[in-house]
């Protein structure tokens, strides 16, 4: 590799990185947080059978899910202001990005809620709990677990898709990547670092994934030694 | 003490109970028996309001109504009288035993946490999972599910436990150590309705059988009588079939 090229790549390194610290980590943390919200609050209305709002949660669902992320964010940042409506980029994306991945999200959320056995929920009405109780304490813990790897995935997509921001003129790590790039026209070298940092970003995220899923396993570690006591209900 | 007349139930247009009668007095242990689709679950799932029967009158102590009139609260206070042991255990799945009967006590019942856990340790000794109160679901046999089950049935004092194929989802060892322990609380005069294929632990533990067919109680009888000197023709059939696949299993 030649020193030009070597130095144009180091140089860039710690600017793509402020890149991604500054704006493409905040950008799929808000993206994030914002749309598990709405996806569980989506998810919730569907559960609960509650009459009106499902029907307009299964029209948001087909639409968001139906159209490409890309349109939406034109319309968002391009189309609105027509309307009188103008936003910044960032909040653009932030929003467009929030309500599409809600619509998938939902259906994660949805359906991890309903793979709760009913015999969990009956346990818990026998036992006195109420109904919010028994979501709240049991199928909400669980469906979290149940829909957690999915989550998670969501997660590690998002930290990729994001450079579709770029697109609206938000300046994260991959417009920068493509400035530089421009601006050297080294556009190879530039692409495969700039590939490299979302890998390396991935990577700790996939780690962690691991770490959390152990931690979220309703299991304890088993003494060796111990063996089920045989019959030992039967010493009368 | 708990009691229902005319119980009808169906799911469409086929019928499960069919004005079925049944009463249970307290400090009794009645066994209900018949083969699989005779309504014998769903007899016991209308008493606790898991299914919701057509028609009916449930009467508990000096509690009164039409089953299909039931309020909310009505359920809330009928169900807090009750245990109920499912066949398939459902322990909560994501709590440990300990925290599985500490549930029905502490959330439900909003006792002083202090005094729950007396309560747990007393009840988790009563079974035999003392050993194994920090554990979650997935790490025990069935046989531990089931008995971690009762406690949790037990711990709140319910003035009835109701008992859904206690050990069907069992193999006959596991199946012992469950009915030793419903044994043990029959004997301290716990009211129990058991729904069971285990003849002997019908014969033995039961006060009273009670044997369904097709939706209807055909015969019930003390137990004494009931196993050797069945009145019935379908009665005599089932027993004879059902004592000789006991025979087999020895």
């Amino acid at each position: 590799m030649n020193e030009r090229l070597l130095g144009i790549l180091v140089n860039s390194f710690p600017r793509l990185l402020l890149y991604l610290f500054k704006v493409t980590i905040p950008l799929t943390v808000s993206i994030f947080t914002i749309s598990v919200i709405l996806a569980f609050i989506l998810a919730l209305i569907q559960v609960l059978d509650i009459r009106v709002l499902k029907t307009l949660t299964r029209i948001y669902v087909w639409v968001f899910r139906g159209t490409p992320l890309i349109v939406q964010m034109y319309i968002i940042f391009y189309g609105l202001p027509s309307l009188g409506i103008s936003l910044n980029a960032f909040p653009s994306a932030v929003i467009a990005f929030s309500m599409n991945y809600a619509a998938y999200m939902s259906e994660t959320i949805r359906a991890a809620i309903q793979s709760v056995p009913q015999g969990q929920i009956e346990a818990g009405y026998m036992i006195g709990l109420t109904y919010g109780q028994i979501m709240r304490r049991i199928v909400i813990p669980q469906a979290a677990r149940v829909a957690f790897p999915t989550m998670f995935g969501s997660l590690i997509g998002l930290t990729k898709d994001s450079s579709l921001a770029a697109s609206i003129t938000v300046v994260e790590m991959f417009k920068t990547a493509q400035q530089i790039a421009s601006k050297y026209f080294e556009p190879f070298a530039l692409y495969c670092e700039a590939a490299v940092i979302y890998l390396m970003l991935n990577t700790v995220l996939t780690l962690l994934q691991a770490f959390l899923e152990r931690k979220l396993t309703w299991k304890q570690p088993k003494e060796e030694s111990e063996k089920i006591p045989a019959l030992q209900a039967d010493t009368e | 003490m708990l009691e229902v007349k005319n119980l009808y139930c169906s799911y469409g247009s086929m019928e499960v109970l069919k004005n079925v009668d049944f009463k249970v007095d307290n400090g009794e242990v009645v066994a209900v028996i018949g083969s699989s689709g005779s309504g014998k679950t769903t007899l016991l799932r209308c008493l606790s309001f898991l299914n919701k029967a057509n028609s009916g009158t449930i009467i508990f102590d000096d509690f009164k109504k039409d089953i299909t009139r039931l309020k909310k609260n009505d359920i809330m206070k009928l169900r807090s009288k009750m245990g109920y042991v499912f066949q398939d255990f459902n322990l909560f799945r994501n709590m440990t035993v300990r925290q599985n009967i500490l549930e029905g006590l502490v959330t439900a019942r909003k006792m002083d946490p202090t005094e729950a856990w007396k309560i747990v340790n007393e009840m988790l000794e009563k079974v035999g999972m003392s050993h194994r109160a920090e554990y979650y679901p997935a790490q025990l046999s069935g046989g531990q599910q089931q008995r971690a089950a009762i406690a949790r049935a037990l711990a709140y004092n319910p003035e009835i436990i109701l008992f859904d194929e206690p050990t069907s989802a069992l193999d006959p060892e596991l199946t012992r150590e469950v009915l030793a322990v419903m044994k043990r609380l029959a004997k301290e005069g716990t009211t129990m309705v058991v729904v069971t294929h285990e003849m002997s632990f019908a014969q033995e533990v039961a006060g009273r059988v009670i044997f369904m067919e097709n939706g209807v109680v055909v015969e019930e009888g003390r137990s004494s009588e009931f196993f050797t000197s069945p009145k019935e023709e379908s009665t005599r059939r089932f027993l004879r079939l059902s004592m000789q696949e006991q025979d087999y299993v020895i």
